[in-house]
Formats: C-alpha cells, structure tokens, sequence
C-alpha cells in the first residue's frame, strides 16, 4: 500500500489532530435535556434496573466513541489517497489523437463522424483505470491538448467537449511528434487515434514513435458514402472590363459511382448562375464560367447532388472568392495629342482621364496618375508617372539623362513575373529608335533589348514610375493588345492593383494578407465570428484559418478610422474529399490495432471505499437515531 | 454523534400550569351536572331527604342498643320491661338522625399541574364541582377542602338550594397548583378542623413522597368515610421522552440521570402501573372505595361510573 496524496506523516497529523478533538468532546460531561417529570420516585424503580444496564450504557457510548474515530480514521486515509502498492506503477499512459480534418465532418455515420468519434472516446474515457493517466488532443494541420495529462475523467471529458471540426488536413507527423513528447519518460505510452484514416503521411515521426515505444492503436471512424467535391475555385476580373469575371470551378467525385451535381454560383450572396452537371466515377470536372456578372465582392459556388440531398460530405461543398476591389483612379494625361493614347485610356471605365497640353501643365486637382507623352516637366510630379518617349527640353529635370540613340531595338529581356507586362506578348514589337539613357541604381529594367533598356519602372520623387524609352508611334505596339494592357498594368501597379490577385486562400496555410503599410497588428474576423489580433509585416497580416468562408481583416485606417477587408478560404487538399475510410492504417509499416477499452473495468480508488464507507456508517447512525434504537 | 441538530421538540416543554379559566364551568358543564343530578336520583332511588343515619346514638325514635345505666342518666329511657326479666338497669339507646356532611378534599399540589390539553387539576376542579352539585342536589351538606403539604383553602359547609353550586364556582376557579404533597400532614390538619364527621372524597394523584396510606388512614381512625378519587394523565403513563435526560421532580426539584430506551419506558409504565395497584390493594383491603381515572375519560362519565359502582353520593 502507498500513499499518493498526502504523505503518512500529514494523514497522522491529521488523524492525531480529529481523533484528540473527537476524545475530548467525548469526555465531557452528557450535557442531558432537563425535563419535570410529576413525581421522580416512580422512575426510582426504573433507574434500579438501570444500574445492572450501565455496563451496556457505558459500552454504547465507547462504542460511539469508536465508530467516531473509526470515521475520522477513514477520512484521514482517504486523503492520503491509498494505492495498492503493485497498482501504481501499473498504469498506462495514452495520448487520444482525434481526427478534425474536414473529412471526419462526413455524416456517413450519424450524426457525424466527429461526434462518432467524441462518443468513442468518451468510452476510452470510461474505461480508464485507477492508474492511468490519459490526454486528450485535437489533431488537425496541427495538434492542440484539449485537456492535461490526467487520470480524472472529468477534465478529460471537459476537454473532449472542446473538440471542433475544421477545414484543413490532419497531419499525423505532427500528432506523432507531439505524442512522443508527452508520453516521453511516462509508463506504458499509448498513442491512440480516432481518425477516418484520411490523414497526411506521418513519415518520419512514425518511425520515432515506434523507436520510443509508443504502441500506436488505432479507432476506425465512418463507413463510406457519396461525395462530389469543389477542389479548385478561382475568380478573376477581366482586364480590361472590370465588371466581369471569369470564374474556374474544378468538381471530383472520388466515389465509384456517377453523379449528377447543381452547381450554383452565388454574387454577394445572390444566385447568379445555376448549371447540372454530370461528374462521372473519379473524374475531375472542370467549368469555366465567361463574363461573369452580376458580383461585385464576393462569389461563392455551391453544390448539391441533382436529386435536391446532399452528399455525406458537407464541407467540400462550398467555395468561397473574393473578387478583387475596383478602384477608381484619376490620371492626368499631358499631350500634344495622341490618339493611341486616348482610346486605350477609354478602355477601363474606372478611370477618369484628363488630357492637357504641356503649357497647360499641371491641371487642377488632385492624380493618381500622370502620363507625360514624349514631354517631360522641368520637376518631376508629385504622382505616380508614366513617361512616354521622355525626351527633355532645354533646362528641364529629366527622369533619365539621355545619352544617345539607339536604331530598331528588339524586346530580348522581358520580366514576365513584374504586373506591368503581365497578360502582354511584346517579343516581336518592332520599335523604330529608343532612347539610349543612363540608369539610376534602383531603376529597373523591365524589357529591353541587350544592354538597352525599353521600359523602365523605378521611383521618382518618392512615386513610382514607368518610362517607355521609345515613341509609341514610330512602332507597332499600339496596334497590338499588349499596348493597352501595358498602360492599364502600370496603372494598377500604381493604385496597388494586383493583376495576380488570389481570389481565396487555403486553410491550413500560412496567409499573408494585404494591410495598411503602417500598422503592426490588424483584427482578424473568421466566418465563426470569433476575433484574434494577427500581426502586420511589411503591409502583409500574416494568418491562418481552420475553416472555409469569408473572413475579414479589420485594421486601423489614416487617422484612426477603422478599415475592413474580405477575403476568402477554401478547403485545402482534395484528399479530404475522399470519404471511403481506409482499410488499415499502417505507421511505420505496421498497421495499427484497435484498442482495448475498459481494461481495468472500473475504478478502484481506495479512498472511494474509504468514503463509501463513511458514508454508510453516516446513513446507519442515522437510521439508528430516528429508529430510536441507539438512543 | 449529531445531537446537537436534535435539540427543540416538544419534550422539554413544562407542563401547562393549571389556571381557572373561565371554560372550566361553562354552560355545557353545568348542562351535565343538571343530568348528573338526575340520574343521581335515580340510581338511589327510595331514599329521602337526609335518611342517612349516623352512627351517632342519641334522640332518634330508631332503637338502637342498650347499656348499662349510669348515675345521672335519664330515666325516661330506662328499659323496664328488661328490668323486669333481669334485674339489671339498662339504657334503651336510639340512633340520631342528622345532615350527612360531604367533604371534598381537593389535592392543588405542583404535580397536579401535570396534563395535556388540560392538567389534572382542571379535571379534577370539575370532579370536584360534579360532586359537589350532586350532593347540594340531595340536601347534604358539602364543603371543600383544598390542600397540599397543608389545608390550603376551605368552602364552609354549605347545603340548600343546588344555586349554591356557583360558590362552589367561584372557589374552585382561581386555585392554582402550588406547593409539595403532603396528604398525612394535610389530613391530620383537616380532621382537627372538622369535627363533625362524614364523606370525605379525595381527589388526588397520590403522589406522596411520604406515602398515601398515611392520609387515608386518618380519615378512617377519625370515623371520615374516605373515597379516594386517582386522577392521572395518560402521558404520565406513557411520556414521550427518549434519549439522555435528567428528570426534575416538579414538586421537590429532586434529579434523577436516566437514558430513556424503549425498554426503559416500559419499565416506567410497570411501576406506574404497580404503583396504582399498591394504592387500590391498600384500599380494597381497608374497605375504602377507590377509583382512578384517567383525565382523558370524560368527567361525566366517570361520575356516572362512580355512581353506578357504589353510589358515592346521595
């Protein structure tokens, strides 16, 4: 026998404090209730007889006495929370691994299988031994304790009742990793996993764990069902028509039969499209969706099963974009004029484009943009600046110190990569002459023959700046689509317009969010609504999400005034889609065992029966008082 | 082990004291005396008005016996003719007539006190009151001794109309239960008072340290007719008690430690009961009538039971 809660010198200590107090109250004098009686010589006969009874009286009251110390005994031991002295080191140590993944949110099984999976543990639960010790975790793209390493069920069930599904894949290498660190050191580690056995490759991990001699059980969830997925949702404005979108939506139906589906697309939470479709066995169905109008914020793309039910799997249902913000930028455009200029400005409708002449220069108000047509103001604006052909006057500050000329250049070097020739095809422009100038060190030539830069973004009085070092109109560029393409680019390269915008992000995965240069911290707003602070670096909130939707980044505008902005997350690996649970699942080449619930039965504490013992002794004084039999 | 929660209850409640309240003789009471009276007659129906012959010897017309004459008797009750047959003088003796005196002899002590819903001492100011009326009713003279340790208090003699009752009333109404029991002592005093002998009905719980026979006995060697009335309360028989007490003699303040069991109680109702037997063995075999009655018994009744058993009255 062994003490495991207070040491035998405090449970003496104890006993011997309780035990004095109980001798002293009972060596004090019976204090009797005082009652008149008529004539007390009656009760002289009674109390004659009495007299041969005391020896049982005064042995009642011992026995009162003993069963009084008999109680506190029992008490004081009971804290001292006895174990039989074999008992103790026998008990096992597990870490319970519970699968979140998005697809452990199949309702094959009702009511999921998540909440299959909760009432399974709750049965591991309640099968723990006196001596074990268990730990709850939540493994999904990484793995979170739900409740401490501990042997009381209820903490246990506590923790297990946090249990969340999400949208990301369960990555076993971290689960067993962080099983190994628990259960380091600890007698009989056990690593039990509840999963549908859709997970990542433990790889690595699995060979340490097995190294550690971890014993690896495994609890098999779910049973298979119909599923279609969305595994690719992408949205992106046209160009050139801002207003419209072309959307990409990729379905999978990884089952062994044929389905027919309901796509729908929803803008800003309005149906703007509905087709039917056919997804044979295993096939990968992709859908292009041309001009697409009608959502100005978001677009979300749902699928049903044609028959109006829903497949077992809910959360590859639904998709999620963001489209990107439109901007309205105004731009000044200084020309003598020129034509090829002027209509490919009237392409996007989101500008609003003001022509002067060079002696009107500058007009009044506030650009964006200014785009200076073979002239060059004798300072450089206080706007983003696009120069064409930027020949210098006499006196004037040129953005590029011309040195000479160059005949026929060809665009040799292009950055495709930089926004500003994104979307263009400039190899075979023919240029008549360029400008032969002299780079500044932060300049950067985006294309160019060899040795001779043709278009050049850089910085000028602290705004960005594209130059064009050849006239437009001694070539062909502005026959081509690259030339209206070009100037809309730099435009929104200026106002922060990303051509390679994502329309959504995916869950699991670390974000990086466009936010204010200028703040260090943003609220993030996931679709649950729950809020938490995320950090801000170099204008990116860095994030992540466990579940799908539309989330909202809320920051610190100019002058304090809040400034929201949505974005989308999309259920990451296609995998999840896969609902068919496997068959076995194998760690380090071995396939894991189910385990063996309730291996002890039930709990044998002996403080419990200390108690219980108590309790009784309580309930039988008690019986014995209001029975008038002991008094 | 958990006493303490214990404490309260009914057990420790003193005794109601006994106070003449004005209910004691209401209407419904006097109502019942009026049939008391009634049935009285009845039951000793053929007797008249102060027929009862004392054992007195004096200038009845009844002969009685004869005794040797002595100097300075009267001659007029010489018997000649005995003379003539014996030659010796004697006396013809002629037994008197006179009012039979009925003496209520009421115990007030503290532990007639005793008695729920009323005490002893209600129940037997009632007894007391019934009596009384029944014997008014027969033109004998009544009067009513109260007493303790002492003679306490004293109705004079009173006889005539059964109006005389309300006095009665009035003097029973405010007696209070005071004092220790004394019936030796008490009695003693009483004969000393009374000379002229008759009935004399104790009504008493009997609970005499110095023992009841003491009382009685006076009476008797005093030429009383005693009939001794026991009134008790059932919870004195049977109390509700159980567990430690200490018992207080209400009367003599004296202790006693008992730990009441159920076996304890029993043992308690034998001796009640033993006690009872020893007071009526003492009186059967002295030839006085006795009677106990439970205060729980109507008092109508017991009168009536009392008349039919031996025609106390009348």
């Amino acid at each position: 026998m062994e003490l495991t809660g207070l040491t035998l010198t405090e449970v003496l200590t104890v006993l011997g404090g309780f035990a004095a107090a109980v001798v002293v109250l009972y060596l004090l004098k019976l204090r009797r209730r005082q009652i008149q009686v008529p004539f007390v010589h009656l009760w002289q006969q009674v109390l004659a007889e009495r007299q041969t009874t005391r020896l049982f009286s005064v042995l009642k009251r011992l026995l009162s006495l003993l069963v009084a110390l008999a109680v506190v005994a029992a008490l004081a031991f009971a804290m001292g929370d006895p174990r039989y002295a074999g008992a103790v080191d026998e008990g096992q140590t597990t870490v319970v691994l519970v699968d979140a993944s998005a697809s452990m949110q199949a309702t094959d099984v009702e009511p999921s299988r998540l909440e299959e999976a909760r009432a399974r543990v709750e049965e591991l639960v309640a099968g723990l031994g006196g001596n074990d010790r268990m730990l709850v975790a939540q493994m999904d793209a990484s793995t979170v304790p739900l409740s401490p390493l501990s042997g009381q069920t209820r903490l246990l069930r506590e923790g297990l009742e946090e249990l969340e599904p999400t949208d990301v894949a369960a990555d076993l290498s971290r689960g067993l990793r962080f099983a190994a660190d628990v259960l380091r050191g600890q007698p009989d580690p056990r690593v039990v996993i509840v999963s549908d056995g859709v997970l990542e490759s433990g790889g690595e991990a699995e060979a340490r764990a097995r190294e550690a001699g971890l014993t690896v059980r495994w609890m098999p969830i779910g049973e298979g069902g119909r599923n279609v997925a969305i595994t690719a949702f992408s949205v992106r404005r046209y160009p050139l028509d801002k207003s419209r979108s072309q959307v990409l939506v990729e379905l999978w139906n990884p089952t062994d039969e044929d389905e027919a589906v309901e796509l729908s697309l929803l803008g800003d939470g309005q149906p703007i499209e509905l087709q039917r479709l056919r997804v044979a066995a295993g096939e990968r169905l992709r859908r292009f969706f041309q001009n697409v109008s009608g959502a100005d914020r978001t677009l979300e793309a749902r699928i049903t099963l044609a028959d109006g039910s829903r497949d077992d799997q809910p959360a590859d249902d639904r998709a999620y974009a963001r489209l990107p913000e439109r901007r309205r930028a105004r731009v000044q455009a200084v020309t003598d004029g020129n034509l090829y200029l002027s209509a490919a400005l009237l392409l996007d409708e989101y500008l609003d484009v003001v022509e002067v002449p060079p002696s009107a220069y500058p007009a009044e108000g506030r650009f964006d943009v200014t785009i200076f047509d073979s002239w060059v103001p004798p300072t450089p604006p206080d706007t983003h600046a696009i120069y064409l052909h930027p020949v210098p006057p006499e006196g004037a500050r040129a953005p590029f110190e011309v040195t000479g000329e160059i005949e026929r250049p060809f665009f040799d070097d292009i950055e495709h990569e930089h926004p500003i020739v994104q979307f263009t095809a400039l190899r075979d422009v023919n240029v008549a002459t360029s400008l032969e100038v002299e780079l500044r060190d932060d300049d950067r030539v985006i294309a160019g023959d060899r040795g001779a830069p043709l278009i050049v973004a850089g910085t000028r009085n602290d705004h960005r700046m594209v130059a064009l070092l050849f006239d437009v109109r001694r070539s062909d560029l502005p026959l081509r689509v690259a030339w209206p393409l070009l100037l809309l680019n730099s435009i929104d390269w200026f106002v922060q317009e990303d051509a390679g915008y994502l329309s959504s992000y995916e869950t699991g995965e670390t974000w990086h969010v466009p936010a204010p240069a200028d703040v260090t911290t943003a609220t993030l707003v996931t679709p649950g609504g729950e809020e938490r602070t995320v950090p801000v670096v170099d204008g990116r909130a860095v994030c992540t999400g466990l579940r799908a939707g539309f989330y909202t980044l809320r920051t610190e505008g100019a002058e304090g005034a809040p400034e929201e902005d949505v974005f989308a997350a999309n259920l990451g690996p296609s995998r999840e889609a896969v609902i068919d649970p496997v068959e076995t699942l194998e760690v380090a080449g071995r396939a894991a065992e189910p385990p063996s619930i309730g291996r002890a039965g039930v709990r044998t504490e002996i403080w419990m029966v200390l108690v219980l013992a108590v309790l009784g002794v309580v309930l039988v004084e008690w019986f014995t008082y209001h029975r008038r039999i002991t008094v | 082990m958990f006493g303490w929660l214990r404490k309260g209850g009914t057990e420790g409640r003193p005794p109601r004291a006994s106070g003449g309240g004005d209910d004691l003789f209401d209407e419904e009471f006097q109502r019942k005396l009026d049939v008391l009276a009634l049935v009285s007659r009845r039951l000793v129906a053929g007797r008249t008005r102060a027929e009862r012959r004392s054992k007195k010897t004096g200038a009845g017309i009844e002969f009685a016996d004869h005794r040797q004459y002595a100097p300075g008797d009267d001659f007029r009750y010489l018997d000649w003719n005995l003379y003539a047959r014996t030659g010796r003088l004697l006396l013809r003796l002629y037994e008197e007539e006179e009012d039979l005196s009925v003496y209520v002899l009421l115990d007030v002590s503290r532990s007639m006190a005793f008695g729920e819903p009323r005490s002893k001492l209600d129940y037997a100011k009632r007894l007391a009151a019934a009596l009384s009326y029944i014997a008014l009713a027969n033109l004998d003279r009544v009067s009513i001794v109260t007493f303790a340790d002492e003679v306490v208090g004293r109705l004079p003699p009173t006889r005539g109309s059964k109006n005389r009752i309300f006095k009665a009333f009035e003097f029973l109404r405010p007696l209070e239960a005071e004092g220790r029991t004394g019936t030796t002592d008490a009695m003693k005093t009483f004969v000393a008072q009374n000379k002229r002998r008759g009935v004399a009905i104790l009504i008493s719980d009997l609970y005499d340290p110095t023992g009841f026979e003491g009382g009685i006995n006076t009476l008797r060697y005093h030429k009383f007719e005693p009939y001794v009335i026991q009134v008790f309360d059932p919870v004195e028989v049977r109390p509700p008690l159980h567990g430690d007490v200490r018992l207080v003699d209400n009367e003599t303040g004296e202790m006693r430690e008992v730990t009441i069991t159920p076996r304890v109680l029993e043992r308690y109702a034998e001796a009640h009961a033993a006690y009872r037997a020893r007071i009526e063995d003492f009186c059967t075999s002295k030839q006085v009538p006795y009677y106990a009655l439970e205060t729980s018994t109507p008092f109508d009744e017991a009168i009536l039971d009392i008349l039919r058993r031996g025609g106390m009255v009348a």
